[in-house]
């Protein structure tokens, strides 16, 4: 039982993870209803970027290095958008489909020539902290991950009902044409979207990296493929269900790791999708309404 | 009598800077780009730089007596077997007379299949290419064609020596527990086939292992299961990444083993660069350390290419010398590319020892190579020599 416990709480702690890059995903989706598939690799490239602090300062503190993941996190999120919606029709879904893959393969490749592929030890942010009941321990590092994905969330919904530019992007969400009718420039709500999901990606990437203790080209694609699974499940567009998706399929990889070993476990995430898409394809926060 | 005497020596001259024109094509393949790119860049630059070293020296004598100076070209193949197999393809369409490589080891095997299996066999339509291997590790590929040949270590000599010793020098320690990243043909080999199988043969008793994927970032079910093992060993058959992530959990949750051993490809400078601290202590067989003059030269040629030297890296700087006596022995010509191919292949077939950076290495029946090999462990953030039992 213990060891059940402990798989629970270990995957639902690093389904946080997971939870971060599906806001990301679910943000753009619900105001643009478009896939970003370059999210999870720009997040990772935010990251990256934060560790040229420590170049610049040798010695920085990991807050140094988060702040700068995070607004190198918004300069790549308004480049996906320039290179990938801006200047591509936006009433051609495939297309900016296409392209955001393009732009997760450069992203990548432009890590793995920079870095000749080499994992970069990234700095820690709580990674001694250790909770323990007995034999039952709870990792610090994941629960500031938790805690700060339930901090964006509470952000992002004040952002979204309580400010002009959340008004702005829920009238575009909803009605772009009706809303630029209005006088709301959909070409700089779309932009910022992205630098905030941009924002955003740079401290998932940089608290990625802390909690794995290194960043690695290896990161992205497992996080894209987690972020959209995350996404479909939680509900496309809905920011507490990228939470609620995350942490339920963090836990449900690592009890049927447990049980099913690590070569079955991802067989049964797929799985997991399939039962949504078929039975809730809506997602468990499916929203009540959409553009038109 | 002068002007004869200008006419010779004129016309000497120009035979000369003929001869130094000449070139023997020698090409390259690997990962350049992906997650293992940084073995395809090692290797490229170790190769750049023996062909750099062999040049200044004069290049390679042909059969004529004339002097060819070597050139590469190295191509990538992203550690993909598609891929592999369209790059060997290429290159057997230009004049290169011999390829060193592949990197991975999934590469290598289905690589390996699409060369002629028997030499002189008309039936089979494969391609006539000698390929000498430096880094593709995976146990007993070369048997696969006649064509394949390579000079990496013998992981089974190496860890059977290896766990060996640490029962002779640890009298203590009797019980193993493994580690191994399933999805990767080498990683998955090295646990299953060798490391196993040596610990038990030198007395050790193997209580079970744990798996994780290539990618997995997330080892606390199988550092769990690791702990509750409680080994005096743990042998991680995993890459620098998933190596440092495991080590990283292992500190989280108070795995301390009294030993550690490691996989031979994870004693390069990514472990180090990812997690130096979590891997201290761990001990790892490597065919190369910088112990001689030679090894330290061959390191620091390597570096100025910008390439780091491992034993992957070095195994590829042996190739070459190794290339340029075979090629001197047989007389190729420089000029007939399918029979300097031929005679390439079967010079390395006739080998029976060569000499490497760090001793001679013996050559077997199967187109192998047992290598002179060390233990290395980590300290303070450097791969020492732990132990050389040459």
């Amino acid at each position: 039982m213990l060891d059940f416990l402990q798989a629970v709480s270990d995957g639902v702690l690093f389904g946080a993870t997971y939870a971060l890059i599906g806001i990301g995903f679910t943000l753009v989706f619900g105001v643009m209803h478009k896939i970003n598939m370059a999210y999870a690799a720009a997040s990772v490239g935010g990251a990256y970027c934060g560790l040229l602090v420590l170049k610049v300062m040798a010695g920085a503190p990991a807050w140094l290095v988060f702040l700068g993941a995070f607004a190198a996190g918004g300069v790549l999120g308004w480049m996906v958008y320039l290179t990938c919606f801006h200047f591509i029709p936006l009433s051609s879904p495939l297309a900016t489909l296409m392209s955001t893959v393009g732009m997760l393969l450069l992203i990548d490749e432009v890590i793995v020539h920079v870095t000749n592929g080499m994992p970069q030890n990234y700095p820690l942010m709580f990674d001694d902290v250790m909770l323990r009941a007995g034999e039952f321990t709870l990792r610090g590092d994941l629960l500031l991950v938790f805690g700060v994905s339930v901090l964006v969330m509470i952000g992002l919904l004040l952002l979204l009902y309580h400010t002009r530019l959340g008004l702005a992007t829920r009238a575009v969400s909803q009605q772009p044409v009706a809303a630029q009718l209005c006088g709301i420039r959909l070409v700089r709500v779309n932009a910022l979207t992205f630098v905030v999901t941009g924002l955003l990606g740079g401290i998932a990437g940089a608290l990625i990296g802390a909690s794995v203790g290194m960043l690695s080209p290896l990161l992205t694609l497992p996080l894209t493929v987690k972020g959209l699974i995350v996404t479909v499940i939680g509900g496309l567009g809905s920011v507490p269900g990228a939470i609620v998706a995350g942490l339920l399929v963090g836990g449900f990889e690592n009890v049927l790791q447990l049980y099913r070993g690590v070569t079955e476990r991802d067989l049964y995430v797929m799985l997991l999708l399939f039962v949504f898409l078929v039975f809730r394809p809506g997602g468990i926060f499916a929203p009540k309404s959409g553009r038109d | 009598m002068k002007k004869l005497t200008l006419a010779v020596s004129l016309a000497l001259c120009v035979g000369t800077a003929y001869a130094q024109n000449k070139t023997i094509q020698i090409a390259g393949f690997g990962a350049k780009s992906g997650v293992v790119r940084s073995f395809g860049v090692n290797s490229e630059a170790a190769l750049l730089a023996a062909a750099d070293v062999i040049n200044k020296g004069g290049g390679v004598k042909l059969a004529d007596g004339s002097k060819a100076r070597i050139a590469i070209e190295f191509y990538d193949d992203r550690c993909n077997a598609e891929e592999g197999i369209s790059v060997i393809r290429r290159i057997a369409g230009t004049d290169a007379v011999v390829a060193v490589g592949p990197t991975c080891s999934n590469v290598a095997e289905p690589l390996f299949g699409i060369l002629q299996k028997k030499v002189g066999d008309a039936s089979d339509s494969g391609l006539q290419f000698p390929v000498f291997t430096d880094v593709a590790i995976k146990v007993g590929l070369a048997k696969i064609s006649e064509w394949a040949f390579r000079n990496v270590p013998n992981e089974m000599t190496m860890y059977n020596s290896l766990f060996y010793w640490l029962r002779t020098t640890h009298p203590n320690a009797k019980t193993v527990y493994g580690g191994v990243e399933e999805d990767f043909a080498h990683s998955r080999a090295t646990w299953y086939l060798v490391m196993k199988g040596r610990a038990e043969a030198s007395g050790f008793e193997v209580l079970g292992n744990s798996k994780w994927l290539l990618a997995d970032t997330n080892f606390a079910t199988q550092v769990r299961e690791m702990k509750k093992a409680n080994a005096d060993v743990v042998a991680i058959s995993a890459h620098p990444f998933t190596t440092c992530g495991v080590l990283k959990e292992m500190q989280r949750q108070g795995v301390k083993p009294k030993l550690l051993v490691g996989l031979t490809s994870s004693s390069s400078l990514e472990t180090l660069q990812g997690c130096a601290k979590q891997a201290e202590g761990i001990i790892i067989p490597t065919s190369f350390a910088p112990i001689n003059k030679e090894a330290i030269n061959a390191a620091q040629s390597t570096a100025k290419f910008k390439g780091n030297a491992d034993l992957h890296s070095m195994a590829a700087w042996e190739n070459m010398f190794i290339l340029k006596n075979v090629m001197e022995s047989e007389k190729i010509t420089g000029t007939d590319v399918q029979g300097d191919r031929r005679k390439i292949r079967d010079g390395l077939a006739k080998l029976k020892t060569t000499k490497g950076l760090i001793g001679v290495s013996k050559r077997d029946a199967e187109r192998e190579a047992d290598k002179p090999y060390l233990f290395v462990h980590a300290k303070k953030g450097e791969w020492k020599v732990l132990y050389n039992p040459l």
